[in-house]
This record gives structure tokens, sequence and C-alpha cells, in this order.
């Protein structure tokens, strides 16, 4: 037996690091461990509470919280507040978006909105409800009151209020138009305290606010104006496309215009227009373009270092 | 002590000298690592159970799937998956699905770590056997879901409407599969009824 393995070829030794090795893969399992808790743990985002109205719409667990349209973070559950006066949406903002839980941040719930005029967040029919934000600037906090719709963009414009006696087919941002230019829209409306007319509250971007004078005169635009003369035979005319269905207020300035209207002033919202209206030509100087125009065309800084 | 064995990827019968600690015995023509019996066979079963144990939590804990089904974004671990098939009724799916992703991967590692640390023991010999026994009669219906999900992945891709992505714990959770693999192919069942010189020898 033994002389005959020795005339067999011998096996080579040569060392092996591979039994020391394989402990790597206990050290590597729990290296990835340590990896998953430390990204978790130290790049966690905060859990914030948003007080809905009504949570309708959302999922109990995986509706997202949108910025930009970017997902930022995810509800994590909801419930009833103990007096069942609001619902207590609780959510998880990634960690990037830690900065959006302080004071002053407005949250509320994009919907698909089919209103006369404007169609809003179709996609959410396919996508499901979902929650936006608007930044704030205050102290952190976690807990946060959502508004009942999105808010209208702030912007540097002239308030004033339209006295009407109907409110007809107006509505919150129907335009308002300057020769057919948008130049504002409708913020809010509501009873005079009398009862006896709607106050509009209204808007004149800053850019256009030179237009509106204390003289100036506001009719409604809105709708189809069908004329039927028995001479001058049918006549149909609109503002815009966009009045047809949405309706729209439309004034214009007469030529010997007076002061430049400023915040509050009151206005009568007529019917119909005067022909006479429509003459009025003036020729009123604009500021230009606002600097908030000019930034938001802007590129995106980069950082060049 | 001087052994003859053969090459299992030529076929080369030669003589193998004593192997000294560290080292390992290569084929004289192929150069491919002869052994007589398999190496380290004990060490290596452990340190792939740990990982694999190690990776159990995890795979468990960090979500499977993620599906986006009618703009839902739901995010799915093993357990509510399990959870939600139970609660739809589907009780034989959902116990198939809790054996073989959470019990059976979980006996088989525990069992694993329990043999090799125990094998010096001179009690419980036949316990050992019993639980190796039970091992391989498992082994194959472990971890069907990695499967499950690549045939997912494939046929739901509805762009918009419904897609699934393999979520965070898929990677640790393929990692367990491969790992108690890895170490009940690593073990040497011989170990279990070796004498202790032979498995001094041995192991």
């Amino acid at each position: 037996m033994s002389e005959k393995s020795h005339a067999l070829p011998k096996a080579k030794i040569a060392r092996s690091y591979l039994t020391w090795f394989i402990w790597l893969i206990p050290v590597a399992a729990v290296g990835l461990c340590v990896f998953f808790v430390v990204r978790d743990v130290i790049f966690k985002g905060p859990t914030i509470t948003i007080y809905f109205q009504s949570a309708d719409g959302l999922e109990q667990e995986n509706s997202p919280i949108k910025y930009r349209g970017a997902n930022i973070g995810q509800i994590h559950g909801m419930k009833l507040t103990p007096d069942k006066q609001f619902v207590a949406v609780t959510a998880k903002l990634d960690y990037t978006a830690r900065e959006f839980a302080r004071q002053g941040t407005e949250f509320w719930m994009v919907q698909p909105e089919v209103k006369v005029g404007s169609i809003k967040g179709l996609r959410t029919i396919v996508s499901g409800n979902y929650i936006t934000l608007e930044p704030g600037h205050g102290p952190p906090t976690n807990e946060f009151v959502a508004l009942a719709e999105a808010p209208v963009e702030p912007v540097k414009a002239v308030e004033f209020t339209l006295l009407m006696d109907d409110l007809g087919s107006l509505q919150k941002q129907t335009a308002i138009f300057y020769r057919g230019v948008q130049v504002g829209e409708v913020l809010d409306f509501r009873l005079s305290d009398d009862s006896k007319h709607v106050l509009v509250h209204a808007r004149i971007r800053e850019e256009y606010a030179p237009l509106l004078r204390v003289n100036s005169k506001f009719w409604n635009a809105g709708g189809i104006n069908f004329h039927f003369g028995l001479l001058s035979g049918a006549e149909i005319s609109a503002e815009s496309a966009q009045t047809v269905v949405s309706g729209g207020i439309a004034f214009a300035t007469p030529p010997d215009y007076g002061d430049a209207a400023t915040n509050g002033a009151v206005f009568q919202l007529n019917d119909k227009e005067d022909d006479e209206w429509k003459k009025w030509n003036p020729a009123i100087p604009l500021h230009g373009v606002p600097e908030a125009q000019k930034e938001k065309s802007s590129l995106p800084q980069v950082n060049s270092k | 002590m001087d052994k003859v064995v053969a090459c299992q990827t030529c076929g080369l019968v030669q003589g193998v000298d004593d192997v000294p600690e560290g080292c390992v015995a290569k084929c004289a023509r192929c150069n491919f690592q002869i052994f007589h019996r398999r190496i380290s066979s004990r060490s290596r079963t452990l340190a792939y159970s740990i990982a694999a144990a190690i990776l159990y939590f995890p795979s468990n804990f960090y979500p499977l799937v993620t599906a986006f089904y009618q703009g839902q974004h739901t995010q799915t671990t093993i357990f509510q998956g399990i959870r939600s098939l139970w609660h739809d009724g589907q009780y034989f799916i959902s116990g198939l699905v809790f054996c073989t992703s959470i019990f059976t991967p979980a006996l088989k590692i525990i069992g694993l770590i329990f043999i090799t640390l125990t094998l010096d023991w001179n009690g419980g010999k036949k316990a050992r056997t019993w639980i190796y026994k039970i091992i391989r009669i498992i082994d194959p219906w472990n971890m069907l879901e990695v499967f499950l999900l690549a045939i997912g992945v494939g046929v739901i891709e509805m762009g918009q409407v419904a897609t699934i992505h393999p979520g965070r714990g898929v990677f640790s959770f393929a990692a367990v599969v491969v790992l108690t693999l890895l170490a009940t192919l690593s073990f040497d069942s011989r170990l279990l009824w070796d004498s202790p010189a032979e498995r001094k020898h041995y192991q």
C-alpha cells in the first residue's frame, strides 16, 4: 500500500488564507447592518403632524408629500383628534426636507379639481391625492394645521374691493383682464354686512397697478354676450375663450385718468360694458418687468467652485 | 499519514501528505484544490450561518417590494405581505410564504449554528443528526420570494398605473438565501459522527 502510493504523483501543498477570509463575511454582514442603521437613524427626517379638516382621499399609509413635484415625505398614519374636529395626519419628511418643518410652512392637499374654467391636479385621479406645501421660515415645529385649499400665490399687488349685486359665475381666482390681458384675479368674496351686495376681494398685480385708476370702470366679462337685433342680426362676443367657461372681470380706464388706485379701493362692478368704455385708450406707462418675475426665469445658481 | 485522493476536477489519483494548519493541497496536474474531507467545514459553516443570522434582521425589517399601484406607493415587508394575504383569506398561501421565507430560514440558521457550536459535546449526538436531517428536508423550500419577485418585476411593469421595484430589504434577503445555501453546502455531515480525535483533525 505504502509503496504503491509512492509511485503516485504528489499533491502540492500551498498556503491558503481562505479559512481566515471566511470570517470577513460575518464582519461584512455586520458592516451592512451598521450602514442601514446609520442611514436610518442619523439621516432621519422629522416626523410631523398635520391637522386636516378632512383627509378624504389621502391613503392611510402611503400618500406622498411633494414639493415642486418631488417626493419629500410620506404619510405614516392618520387618526381623529380626541375632539373629533380634525384628522391628525402623521407624516415623515425626508432628511433633505427637514428644513420644511418650520412654523409658517403651509400644507394643503392636492386633489383632482374640475371647476368651471380650471382643471387642476388631473394626475391625482390616477396617482391618488397628495400633500404639498409652501415653506415657511419660522422656528422649527412639528405640528401644522392644513389649509382647506391651495393658497393663492402671494405676489405684490394692489388689492381692492368690487361691489356687485350678484356673484354670477365668479369664483376665487377668476381672472381680471385689461384689453384681454390677465392682470389680476379674484382672491375671495363674501356677502356685505347688510347682505345687499356681494363684496369681491381682488387684486391687480404690481406690474399692472398703474392701469388701475380711481375712475376706472369694471364690468363682468364672463360668458358669451349674445345680442339679437332686428336690423343688426345676431352678434356673439366674448372676452376670451377662458372667460366663456370661467367668467371674468374686465376693466377700462378713461383717458382723463385720475390718481392710481391704492390698496382698499372700492369699485362698482357693472353687469355689462358701456360701448364708450371700449373706446377709451389712455397711454399709461407701466413699471416694466417686476423683479420677482426676473428671478423666476433665471437659471438656478450653480456653485462654480 | 499519507492518503490517496482523486482530484475532483481532473480525476488524477495522487498521494497527499499531511496538510499543515493554514495550508491546502493542490492537484499536481490541474492545480485545483483537492481534499479528502471538506476543509475547515465547521468554521465555514459557522461563519456563513452567523452572517446569515445577522442579515436575517434587515431582510425582514426593510421592505422587500416597493409597489406603485393606482398611485399608491406601497412598501411591503415580508411580514406585512403575509398578514395581508391572511386577511384576504388566502390562508394556505399565507402559511406557505410564512414557512418558506420566515420560519424555515430561521430554523435553518439556528439549527446550523447549534450543530456547529455543540459538536464537541458528548451528548446530543442524535439530536444533532435529527436537526441536520430536518435542515436537509426543508432546504429546497427556502426563499422562494426572490424568484417570485423576479417574475413579478418582469410581469408588472405598467408605467403610471402599476410598477414594482425591489425594495431596500431585497439585497439582504438575497444575501440570506445565498449564505444559508453556502452554509449547508460547506457543512460536512461526517462531523456529526466523527470521534472526538477525528473531529479535531478535520474540523
